[in-house]
């Protein structure tokens, strides 16, 4: 009888540690849920799990007595309100009448728990108890070899984890190089047609005799530009004042051949 | 009028010397997510913008030298936006120590008149390209992640097929002359992008 009390007062106790601290954490979680961090919610899940884990133990205990054999029955059941009880229950229960006393002194699990476990249970016996055993083996050793991965840093694993990359490397120097070529100076892009001689050359050709006096007046032209733009047209085309009375006369006489006034 | 000297760099009107710091490296199809989660993670926290480039690069010969290149570039999913006219120098030859490449860099907008403009001027097409891709941003690091499609047809940017089965990743920092320190941060933020993609600076005259 006294084993049952103390281990009931043990129990009541860890039970009230457990409301404490998830009364708490739905407080943080309510009020300063824009201020909370992953690893503070993560320490606020490891309380609670802790002490569900004592919870477990007490009841584990060899001292404790089997709660199963254990009956409540209601010796009286009456609609006023106990002044006492609603103490104890800190607000929650104000009347120990027929209503409240199905649910709270029910032994039976939630009607889906209940199938859960039949279901559990059918399965279980189904699969026969060597292939049980296997099956336990299989989980012990995987959680062993991920415990073992966790709990030891090992060097070597860098080494292990470059060769695994070597396998699928992510770049192609060859490609680096094509493509460089090709922003830097065009390998590899078709060299076209200059499409700017093709318009002037075509009514140029024809039409030889007017030709000189075309480019006559344009390089006139160019010349009063020249006075205007003097560095830019300076920096284009490298030396091209100096250079450009002579080729003047070269274009004239074979308008045929050279038709734009700039070309070199 | 006297010829002024050559080596005058263009007016632009005060705008300071800007040199690109670059940094190139590839990443194949299959790995391209990986490399995507990790960049949004890395870089500024923003929507990842994506982007369909039309380039074209102009020539211009001259009797002598090297051909002079410009870089004309239109967005084909804002056809509205301006061209961006682009000069890329020759790398710095610099100490080796460097790790980054360094060239000048002069960037401007241009009307639409872009192409004809620079025909008129002498210059002729040698090569196009579209890039589509996305751009990240970390601070003053860009990094832009592009897919490189060869134009079947010239000026039909509709029928593209991929160069290759990698995109292009380059890491790249406009600043003026004479900071070193790009060089370094760039080099941190590469390291950071081991073993996806390895950045590096590639001078394009060694693949020619």
């Amino acid at each position: 009888m006294c084993q049952l009390e103390a281990s009931l007062e043990s129990l009541h106790a860890r039970v009230a540690h457990l409301k404490g601290s998830l009364q708490s954490f739905i407080l943080k979680l309510e009020n300063e849920h824009d201020r909370l961090t992953w690893p503070s919610v993560l320490d606020n899940f490891a309380l609670l799990s802790g002490q569900l884990n004592t919870i477990n133990k007490v009841l584990k205990n060899e001292k404790t007595p089997s709660y199963r054999s254990q009956v409540i029955i209601p010796l009286l059941l009456s609609p006023d309100r106990d002044e006492e009880l609603v103490k104890l229950t800190e607000q929650r229960v104000p009347v120990f009448s027929h209503e409240i006393v199905p649910d709270h002194l029910r032994t039976k699990p939630d009607p889906e728990v209940e199938e859960q476990e039949k279901h559990l249970s059918a399965e279980a016996a189904r699969i026969g108890p060597e292939v049980a055993q296997k099956q336990i083996q299989t989980l012990n050793k995987l959680c062993s070899n991920l415990l073992e991965k966790l709990n030891n840093p090992r060097d070597d694993r860098d080494s292990e984890s470059s060769a695994l990359r070597q396998n699928k490397p992510s770049f192609n120097p060859a490609d680096t190089n094509a493509l460089v070529a090709a922003v830097g100076f065009g390998k590899g892009l078709s060299k076209c047609r200059p499409p700017g001689s093709v318009p002037p050359g075509h009514p140029g050709q024809p039409t030889m005799s007017t030709g000189p006096t075309l480019q006559q007046v344009t390089i006139a032209g160019t010349t009063g530009h020249q006075a205007g733009m003097g560095g830019q047209v300076a920096q284009q085309q490298p030396g091209q004042p100096g250079k450009m009375p002579s080729s003047i006369k070269t274009n004239i006489k074979s308008a045929s051949a050279s038709m734009h006034p700039y070309n070199r | 009028m006297e010829a002024p000297p050559v080596t005058v760099m263009p007016v632009t009107g005060g705008t300071i010397n800007m040199m690109e710091y670059l940094l190139q490296g590839s990443v194949l199809d299959q790995s391209l997510e990986s490399l995507l989660h990790r960049l949004r993670g890395l870089c500024d926290n923003m929507e990842p913008e994506s982007f369909a480039d039309h380039e074209l690069v102009y020539l211009l010969k001259g009797q002598q030298g090297n051909p002079f290149m410009l870089r004309g570039r239109r967005s084909l999913l804002h056809p509205t936006a301006p061209w961006h006219l682009r000069y890329l120098g020759q790398p710095e030859v610099g100490d080796k120590s460097r790790h980054a490449l360094v060239r000048n860099c002069v960037d401007v907008a241009a009307s639409h008149s872009l192409p004809e403009f620079l025909n008129e001027m002498g210059f002729r097409m040698d090569h196009e390209f579209v890039a589509k891709g996305q751009v990240f941003r970390k601070g003053a690091m860009k990094v832009v992640v592009s897919k490189l499609l060869r134009v079947l047809a010239t000026g039909n940017t509709e029928n593209t097929e991929p160069l290759s089965l990698s995109y292009l990743v380059e890491l790249s920092v406009l600043a003026p002359a004479g900071q070193d320190t790009v060089s370094e941060d760039m080099r941190s933020f590469a390291e950071q992008l081991k073993p996806l993609v390895h950045l590096e600076k590639i001078d394009p005259k060694r693949l020619m």
